[in-house]
């Protein structure tokens, strides 16, 4: 075969014409652009949100994508086509840096996400995420509204529920102390309110506990659990301030329950993806020790005994 | 030089010199904002609320000052040198071929800070505003038509493989850019939906198979056989490695969205395709590497040689693992995560980025018409770059394997943070030492081309 010029370029020409018809075009052609079951239209202000989003390049570490095999992030609803069919363009995002977020609206109150904004540290101790306080109120305001969007149908179903709870929260907390501890103790399932928790304190218990406290918690409720962690600024109803509990009938169990279910309208999120069990009941035994002052840990009823408990 | 065709052509090469130039320039821009990157991965406050260099704005600042900026000049720079030598002609217009690179330098300037300051349209690899899709369209078509004048004055009726590559790589990227930009809808340059992230998939992983990859290819086949005086193995397997990575590398792009709702036969082609890139990468290779067989001390003498030679067994390992990865089992692992990272710094820069750096040093002596500045320093540059990339394979390579097993047995990715911190940090120092031989480079070249006293070769 003699290479000419024009055997070149005619050639080059002709593959990438085929070729990009096949892949590219015949895809484009028979797309489909019927909307799933979850779809709605953006509004404007959300719409505005997305801008900055893609602006500030957050698509670079937030996939919105969900795949069948993310069931540690939580598959409730995996990816399709039909979810997209406004985005122009798609921001689909290629790395998981951080968490993906297409379904991220209303997994958090707003509060939760300004202060996120402000300083990612501040609700989340081990994130990695650049603070974004520089957008200033404004901007951080309109691209919570993006964010809460996020999920469309689903998102705004979480959304009401946030919004409803939110009312209650604030509710319980400007009655005072006393009412709010009463209510943050009704709220948790009759069964739960009566389990001390089963496992002993140990040195290496509170250990494991602080170690928990400090990766997850410390933001909000700060160092000494008193709810003056850097977040607190921003939050409303503010973290709760574990001291004012003692005495007032708080169990091994509520403090389980609120830690993996989360206070849904505070911004207190559930912790049952991110912690196992033993995890769960020992950082809660950590706050019960060193910032409730008052421990149920091992008391009656307590069942046997686990093998490995000395 | 004897076996080269020197006489009737000029060896002052303005063109050349200035693509030269701006790769070594860029290299050392994209490297320091790389750093910037890294920096923000081990200690996000690092920098806080500097909204021009933010990690979400340095990261695409890096790649498109790196894709654009360093390695597509550099790869240039040798094809204006080895054009006229080819073809037995001068170059069709110097003062085009200037004009080009200053045009180039500005386009890529554009974009930057374009995005530092928020001008983006936030698609991976396609993110300048049209503005200056437009002008990158403008550079790559300046450079198009130098070349094609080129050829069409040739005296050499014969044209060599290099030739073909860099033809095919201009001229199809010019096209290749227009579609995956979506340059006809110049406000959001994107699709709707789903079709968005097929066509720029296609365009993304083009840039690599229809830009980079001829042309590191097109150095390699024109550094190699000068380098060990020796012929280029076989013809055949020339033609058939050409023609099949053109045909191959364009059906690949939606293996980036296997786990994504794509047509399946999409992915299918796209998996068969991957699969199938060891046939041209095997092809290339094969000629490449036999053509120099018995011979690897004539590519230890000459620093340029030895940079492409290295490009050569990094284009080996990207494409094997560039194949593996296309496999939908082996991608639940490693999707989304930092082996992908991994893998695309192994080809850009340990493949064509180092194949660039060596077109640079095989040039620079006859471009000036004297001996390189400092051979000691490129020496340094050489292994700087060489354990830099190599420890990135293998950090990043880790990592990746970390956050994909644990995601993949269900732990949520705020569990994996702490994990993958000291990686974040060997990283980082792994790329100091890739930016440190940048400068040196830059040192180097601009010494060499300026205010070298040696004596004339």
């Amino acid at each position: 075969m003699r290479m000419t010029p024009t055997v070149i370029i005619v050639g080059i020409l002709a593959l990438l014409a085929a070729i990009t018809l096949t892949v590219v075009y015949w895809p484009y052609a028979t797309r489909d652009i019927t909307p799933s079951e979850i779809f709605r239209e953006r509004s404007s202000i959300e719409n505005t949100g997305r801008k900055i989003y893609l602006q500030n390049g957050c698509v670079y570490c937030h996939s919105q994508s969900i795949r069948s095999i993310d069931w540690g992030h939580g598959a409730e609803r995996i990816a399709q086509s039909g979810d997209y069919i406004a985005d122009e363009p798609i921001a689909l995002g290629s790395q998981r840096t951080g968490v993906d977020l297409s379904q991220e609206g209303g997994e958090h109150p707003d509060d939760w996400h300004i202060a996120h904004f402000i300083n990612p540290r501040y609700t989340r101790p081990s994130s990695i995420m650049p603070p974004f306080q520089w957008l200033a109120m404004e901007r951080i305001e309109t691209l919570t509204r993006y964010i809460q969007g996020l999920g469309l149908k689903d998102a705004d179903r979480r959304m009401e529920r946030q919004i409803y709870w939110k009312q209650e929260a604030i509710k319980a907390y400007e009655a005072g102390p006393e009412q709010n501890a009463k209510w943050l103790s009704e709220i948790v399932p009759e069964g739960w309110r009566n389990i001390p928790n089963p496992y002993p304190t140990t040195d290496a218990s509170l250990h494991r506990g602080q170690k928990i406290y400090q990766n997850f918690c410390i933001g909000c409720h700060g160092p000494i659990g008193d709810g003056m962690g850097p977040a607190q600024p921003w939050i409303y109803p503010p973290p709760l301030n574990f001291t004012i509990l003692k005495d007032r009938g708080i169990s091994g169990g509520i403090l389980y329950y609120q830690i993996m279910n989360g206070i849904t309208g505070s911004a207190m999120p559930y912790f049952k993806r991110d912690l196992e069990s033993q995890k769960i009941w020992e950082v809660g035994d950590y706050v019960a020790v060193y910032f409730i002052n008052q421990s149920d840990a091992n008391t009656e009823p307590r069942g046997i005994d686990a093998a490995w408990e000395p | 030089m004897s076996n080269e065709v020197t006489e009737s052509i000029s060896s002052d090469n303005p063109t050349a010199k200035a693509f030269t130039l701006t790769s070594a320039f860029w290299f050392a821009a994209a490297t320091s904002l790389g750093m910037i990157g890294a920096g923000y991965l081990i200690a996000p406050d690092f920098m806080a609320n500097i909204e021009y260099i933010h990690f979400g704005r340095v990261r695409p600042m890096h790649i498109n000052a790196v894709l654009f900026g360093f390695v597509t000049p550099g790869l240039l720079a040798a094809a204006f040198y080895y054009f006229p030598r080819l073809l037995r002609t001068e170059l069709f217009s110097q003062k085009l071929g200037v004009f080009s690179a200053i045009f180039w330098n500005i386009t890529v300037a554009a974009g930057i800070i374009g995005i530092s300051i928020g001008h983006t349209q936030g698609r991976e690899y396609a993110e300048l505003p049209w503005i200056v899709d437009i002008m990158v369209v403008i550079c790559f078509a300046l450079v198009v038509f130098n070349i094609l004048m080129t050829i069409r004055q040739r005296k050499e009726s014969i044209l060599f493989v290099s030739i073909w590559y860099t033809t095919a790589a201009v001229v199809l990227t010019s096209i290749t850019y227009c579609l995956g930009n979506v340059i006809w809808k110049p406000d959001t340059g994107a699709l709707l939906g789903i079709p968005d992230a097929i066509v720029l998939w296609f365009y993304g992983h083009n840039i690599f198979g229809l830009l980079l990859t001829p042309m590191g290819l097109a150095v390699a086949y024109y550094v190699l056989p000068i380098a060990t005086r020796s012929p280029l193995y076989s013809h055949t397997l020339s033609l058939l490695g050409f023609w099949s990575l053109i045909i191959v590398y364009t059906h690949i792009g939606t293996h980036h969205l296997l786990q994504v709702p794509v047509p399946t036969w999409l992915k299918t082609i796209s998996i068969v395709d991957s699969v199938a890139m060891v046939i041209p990468v095997m092809i290339v290779l094969i000629n490449l590497w036999y053509t120099v067989k018995g011979k690897l001390g004539d590519i230890h003498a000459d620093i340029g040689a030895k940079f492409v030679f290295t490009g050569t067994i990094y284009y080996f390992f990207v494409n094997i693992q560039g194949s593996m990865m296309a496999l939908p089992h082996v991608q639940r692992i490693t999707h989304f995560n930092n082996w992908v990272v991994g893998h695309a710094h192994i080809g850009v820069l340990g493949f064509a980025g180092v194949t660039a750096l060596g077109g640079l040093y095989f040039i620079l002596p006859r471009i000036t018409g004297k001996p390189l500045y400092s051979k000691f320093l490129a020496d340094v540059q050489y292994w700087l770059v060489l354990i830099g990339i190599t420890g990135f394979a293998l950090v990043l390579t880790t990592v990746g394997l970390i956050q994909g097993n644990a995601w993949y047995n269900g732990e949520t990715l705020y569990r994996t943070l702490p994990e993958i911190q000291p990686y974040y940090i060997l990283r980082a120092s792994l790329g100091t030492l890739i930016m440190i031989g940048a400068y040196i480079g830059l040192y180097n070249v601009i010494r060499s081309l300026y205010f070298n006293r040696g004596a004339s070769i």
